[in-house]
């Protein structure tokens, strides 16, 4: 019965899911519920779901994986694990049948698949890594590879290629017997770049391989052929090792301490990349994921003493610092510089990464290591024979012959890629002609990196100010002002990014509600007032700062100035440690004859009297030794009457208002 | 008004709905859904977030943080559904029909045109919020401006409701630039201290109207809220964070309840130069906003964008007294903070009627009865007041802004705004003056013609003008505990120096 059942529903299921023509929230919602009152038919359910995108115009695929991402955010379980067999073909069939939009709206929702359910309390990824990130390196692959084609194209066809698509056209590195992969060649040299080039730091590559017949695409450098830089072969090595170290990762016991380890490096992996996504032509993330890669090898491959371990943490704990603090600049050829060292390949990307005497005692233990993993192994391309996901990682990057089922044919075949190049720069590079660049949408540049902040305007964010617009609920953009914020505080629940600058801000923000609840029980004691408004002027110019820095200080406000802590031009306090003798304790300011404002002064770490001045003897007010003395410049500390910014008071008036002689009741 | 911690017994309030007495309940809020509460002025309730996520007016709340809550009328909203906890007696209910998507999205359509201007450096959205009393404005303001907080945005909060304060007493109206988390048991924060906060203080420009109504001294209100808007915009140009931000305007429910109303409104928008109207729960108010402004071009070129937004079932008429216990609430917070949190201990001087310059804020020639506030539609007042409006230089003159007066006992008890300005100025310099503080008359001594003030802090300000409105209304309570707080604060203080 249940079986028959569960083929009715499948059938209604699919029927509906026909009907989906475009990005309805309320159909997709409906579908979700229909999927959430279902889940006892969830297998079936989910094949008609997985059917229907595969067989669904490519117009309706998108509606129809939002149904997906719906149902596994919403409803999740049993739904993710029927959904995520074969997600990969599903994704990657329908990402090379679909326009670039769509493309950029599936990278995007890809991207929250690896991220914990929006307002869940389960911090695991909507799909568990090993499902999405076979589909993310097809796609990193096959962007860096359409680069590297274009490149190719560009300079043996630039005088044959007018403009637009060409059709299929034989890809110049075929003919290399390295395969495709991540090889990034130089772009043609912008100008200048000769000059920089000298021939020397191109060592022979220690690894054996042979470059000759490389493509003599190089000749127009004025250069004779010349081997590669490192990166061709380490590239082209640990392509296959990613894939298996993650796998590797993901079936590994937990190990404690390397675990922790394994996972930063894994996700400075996912940021570099990410990185490298966007930034392709920069030689230096490069380099830093290659490093980064190797790095995760040795530690996988090998027990380290964990001494060794901790000097690693560190490194890795600095080098993500770093990697936050690179500002997302816009993509720049590479400079022959970032392939220039001449040491082994490895060990060479790990100094680049850890500095060159930090690794020593780890390269030593490596090679000491009876069984060392040498650069070498790694690049026996080892499909990992766990993999979960069908078909196996298209890389193929091995074997020099194109493999027809790879990625990049299906979607050559598809008509979604040119024949070879395919532009993946945010900006064309100028060196590049301007209609070649153009020609080609860029369908891959928009996987953002991870952690830092979504600026909205990378979440479809389609509301206008229209009464009908406002009504359509849009849970997705709810997340952001959740998930995507970070993590909360758990003192008031304002939340940071987990990047490194966030960490910092976090790190400063707890300090800060330490330190208050630190004062808040001094002050109590002492008394504390409020403060008087600030003026038009001080207004004006003062800056609110992170929020709580600007409350940091707040004792430092002394009365005429108000909160001017947080004010850009705060006059130089003038005070007086409270004298020690009695007698001169109770003293009046010989002047105005009144007594002195005492406050406690953080800054000093004592009681003060303010605007008090030592003359000789005698104690004073600041302000009225000032104006009997005739000392303007001091005489500001008193000024409650601002430069007029606005209005057209004059800044005697204040000199004329003098102090009245008023009786405070006296406290002290 | 009682000085919490003084000896005072609070009589407590007494209620007639059902309330939960002082047990501990634990509530499971549905996604989407709303849970409301009312705690009355000397009640309190704890209120903890168990497991989910939840805000009040758009704050996120942290996990697992008690929250203490005393005379609010407040709900606490989730997204994806929460487990609180709730100790304290108040009268509650469960919503699950609230117009909270509308909201959001109101906040992300908002947030496209903040990232279109921080893109070109052009000015984020200036907003202007209007509706009938009751409607929600002020939950809507504060709900729009911690969201942009939340997106690392500092929106600029402008109130013009002299009625309700933000941050400052009732009777001024501010500016606020917002760049941390609100206070969400008190309500919006506080201005600065002495002393440290546990939320981050904000820094509000005061200005000082006095009066309960716009339509009460229309000649007064106008000026005033076009200096403040002067403020505002001298700010936004030099700020580029707020400018891409740009202003959400809380307004008086009254002036959307009539004609004289509406020209206020228009006032309002072309000062702020606003471009973006959000009418809150009145279908007529919308049609008559479409009327004025769908053809309407601000300074700078733009189109008005017009919405109408549902009313919160959630909006709870506020009755006059509850309307006078959040005034005095906020005149003893001015004075004497937020206990327990933080207390602030204010300081008494006396001064002599010749050594203080008082001027008294001039009504309307007409003034609407006090206690009809809510009724001005009927009002012929307001008509009257407006048929000066465009013309009316001399009847201002007759009119003024202000009189000079003689300290009397008829101050006692009233609230005196001291201005950043010099006694010698003139009226309109000193209307155009912000506030530096408030001082409150404890007492008048007639015979010695003394009077004795409490000032937030003890620093002359008898060079400063006075203006003495008579918003808010006040009562007597302050007395008693004074002298008590005056020999306490002179005892921690003398301890504090000697001891230390």
């Amino acid at each position: 019965m249940t079986s028959e059942h569960a083929d009715d529903v499948a059938e209604d299921y699919k029927r509906a899911l026909e009907d989906l023509t475009m990005n309805s929230r309320y159909e997709i919602s409906n579908l979700t519920v229909i999927a959430r009152e279902n889940t006892e038919h969830a297998l079936a359910i989910s094949e008609a779901l997985k059917s229907h995108i595969k067989q669904t115009s490519s117009q309706k695929k998108l509606p129809a994986f939002y149904v997906l991402d719906s149902v596994v955010k919403n409803v999740g379980t049993p739904y993710t694990i029927f959904l995520s067999r074969g997600l990969y073909s599903t994704f990657m069939e329908a990402y090379a049948l679909v326009d670039n939009s769509v493309r950029r709206k599936m990278d995007e929702m890809l991207k929250t698949w690896k991220e914990p359910v929006p307002g869940a309390l389960d911090t695991r990824p909507v799909f568990p890594r090993d499902v999405t990130s076979p589909i993310e390196n097809a796609l990193i692959k096959a962007r860096t590879s359409a680069i590297q084609a274009h490149q190719e194209h560009t300079r043996s066809q630039q005088q044959i290629l007018g403009r637009g698509r060409p059709g299929p056209s034989p890809a110049p590195y075929r003919e290399t017997p390295t395969p495709p992969n991540t090889y990034r060649q130089p772009p043609p040299p912008a100008q200048g770049y000769n000059s920089g080039y000298p021939p020397q730091q191109y060592p022979p590559p220690t690894n054996g391989q042979h470059y000759s017949n490389q493509p003599n695409g190089h000749q127009p450098y004025g250069l004779p052929p010349r081997p590669p830089s490192q990166q061709y072969p380490q590239q082209t090595a640990s392509a296959p090792s990613w894939q298996k170290s993650q796998l590797q990762q993901g079936y590994s016991a937990p190990e404690n301490s390397i675990d922790v380890l394994n996972s930063d490096i894994a996700n400075l992996i996912t940021v570099s990349k990410a990185d490298f996504a966007q930034n392709p032509w920069d030689g230096s993330i490069q380099t830093r994921l290659k490093a980064l890669l190797d790095l995760q090898t040795i530690l996988q491959s090998q027990k380290l003493p964990p001494d060794q371990i901790a000097l690693i943490k560190i490194q890795v704990a600095q080098l993500s610092e770093a990697s936050k603090a690179t500002p997302k600049a816009a993509p720049k050829p590479p400079t022959p510089v970032a392939a220039a060292p001449s040491q082994p390949p490895q060990q060479n990307s790990l100094s680049s990464l850890l500095g060159p005497g930090a690794l020593a005692a780890l390269l030593a233990r490596q090679s000491a290591t009876p069984q060392p993993t040498p650069p070498t192994q790694i690049r026996s391309p080892q499909i990992a024979p766990q993999a979960p996901y069908n078909p196996p990682p298209p890389a193929a990057s091995s074997t020099p012959v194109p493999d027809p089922n790879s990625l990049l044919e299906r979607l050559r075949a598809a008509g979604m890629l040119p024949g070879a190049p395919v532009s993946s720069t945010p900006t064309p590079l100028s060196s590049l002609p301007a209609n070649i660049s153009s020609g080609f949408p860029p369908p891959f540049m928009n996987t953002p990196p991870m952690p830092t902040r979504t600026p909205l305007g990378e979440i479809p964010n389609d509301v206008v100010l229209k009464t009908t617009s406002l009504k359509i609920p849009r849970p997705h953009l709810i997340a952001s002002l959740y998930e995507k914020l970070g993590a909360p505080c758990t003192q008031c629940g304002r939340r940071f990014q987990s990047d490194a600058e966030g960490k910092k801000k976090k790190q400063a923000h707890m300090d800060w509600h330490f330190r208050v609840h630190q004062r808040m029980a001094e002050a109590e004691k002492r008394g504390q007032h409020r403060s008087w408004y600030v003026d038009e002027l001080d207004w004006i110019r003062s800056r609110e700062l992170e929020g709580d820095q600007n409350a940091t200080d707040g004792d430092n406000t002394n009365g005429l100035g108000g909160a001017s802590s947080s004010v850009a031009s705060k006059p130089k306090l003038q005070y007086l440690p409270v004298p020690d003798d009695p007698a001169h304790a109770s003293s009046l300011c010989p002047i105005c004859q009144e007594k002195f404002e005492m406050k406690w002064l953080d800054e000093a770490q004592e009681f003060v009297w303010m605007d008090a001045k030592n003359v000789g003897e005698r104690i004073y007010h600041a302000s009225c030794y000032a104006e009997a003395t005739n000392d303007v410049s001091n005489a500001q500390i008193r000024r409650g009457t601002p430069e007029p910014v606005l209005g057209k008071r004059k800044a005697e008036d204040e000199h004329i208002a003098l102090r009245s002689k008023i009786k405070t009741e006296s406290y002290w | 008004m009682n000085i919490p911690g003084l000896g005072q017994a609070t009589p407590a309030a007494t209620f007639s709905a059902p309330t939960i007495q002082a047990a501990i309940a634990v509530h499971d809020l549905q996604a989407n859904s709303e849970w409301r509460f009312e705690v009355a002025y000397g009640q309190s309730i704890e209120v903890k977030i168990l497991s989910g996520s939840a805000e009040i007016f758009g704050t996120e709340l942290a996990i697992n943080h008690t929250y203490t809550f005393r005379g609010t009328k407040s709900s606490i909203f989730t997204w994806h559904g929460c487990r609180i906890e709730v100790s304290g007696a108040c009268e509650e209910y469960m919503a699950e029909e609230t117009p909270m998507v509308t909201y959001v999205n109101t906040h992300f359509a908002l947030e496209k045109l903040r990232d279109d201007a921080s893109q070109t450096g052009g000015e984020g959205p200036r907003v202007l919020i209007v509706g009938p009393n009751n409607a929600g404005k002020t939950s809507l303001v504060k709900l729009l401006t911690s969201y942009a907080i939340r997106m690392g945005r500092q929106p600029m909060v402008i109130n013009a409701d002299s009625r309700e304060s933000l941050l400052s007493i009732p009777g001024s109206v501010t500016a606020t630039p917002f760049a941390s988390i609100l206070d969400v048991e008190q309500g919006w924060g506080s201005s600065p201290t002495s002393g440290p906060s546990p939320v981050p203080v904000k820094l509000p420009l005061c200005y000082y109207y006095g009066l309960p109504s716009p339509e009460d001294n229309i000649k007064l209100y106008k000026p005033i809220l076009t200096r403040l808007a002067l403020a505002a915009a001298n700010r936004l140009a030099d700020d580029p964070v707020i400018k891409a931000t740009g202003m959400i305007i809380d307004t008086p429910g009254i002036i959307s309840q009539g004609k004289g109303g509406y020209d206020l409104i228009s006032h309002i928008v072309s000062e702020f130069a606003v471009n973006t109207i959000l009418v809150l729960g009145s279908e007529r108010l919308h049609s008559e906003m479409m009327r004025r402004f769908s053809t309407y071009r601000t300074s700078l070129g733009q189109t008005i964008t017009l919405v109408k937004l549902d009313k919160s079932g959630g909006c709870v008429d506020r009755d006059e007294t509850f309307l006078q216990q959040m005034q005095e609430a906020a005149i003893k917070e001015y004075f004497f903070g937020d206990p327990p949190k933080r207390t602030l201990s204010p300081h008494t001087q006396q001064v002599g009627f010749d050594d203080i310059t008082v001027y008294k804020i001039q009504e309307c020639m007409f003034p609407p009865p006090k206690h009809d506030l809510k009724a001005p539609n009927s009002m012929p007042a307001s008509a009257i007041n407006t048929s000066f409006l465009p013309g009316g230089e001399e009847e201002s003159e007759q009119l003024g802004l202000y009189e000079k007066i003689e300290p009397s006992s008829m101050m006692l008890h009233c609230l005196l705004a001291v201005m950043y300005a010099s006694t010698r100025d003139s009226h309109e310099t000193i209307r155009d003056a912000s506030v530096m503080g408030f001082v409150y008359v404890a007492e008048v001594d007639e015979k010695r013609k003394r009077l004795k003030i409490l000032a937030p802090l003890n620093t002359k300000i008898t060079d400063r003008p006075m203006v003495w409105g008579s918003w808010p209304e006040t009562t007597s309570t302050f007395q008693t505990p004074l002298k008590n707080m005056s020999a306490l604060y002179r005892t921690i203080c003398f301890d504090a120096v000697y001891n230390s």
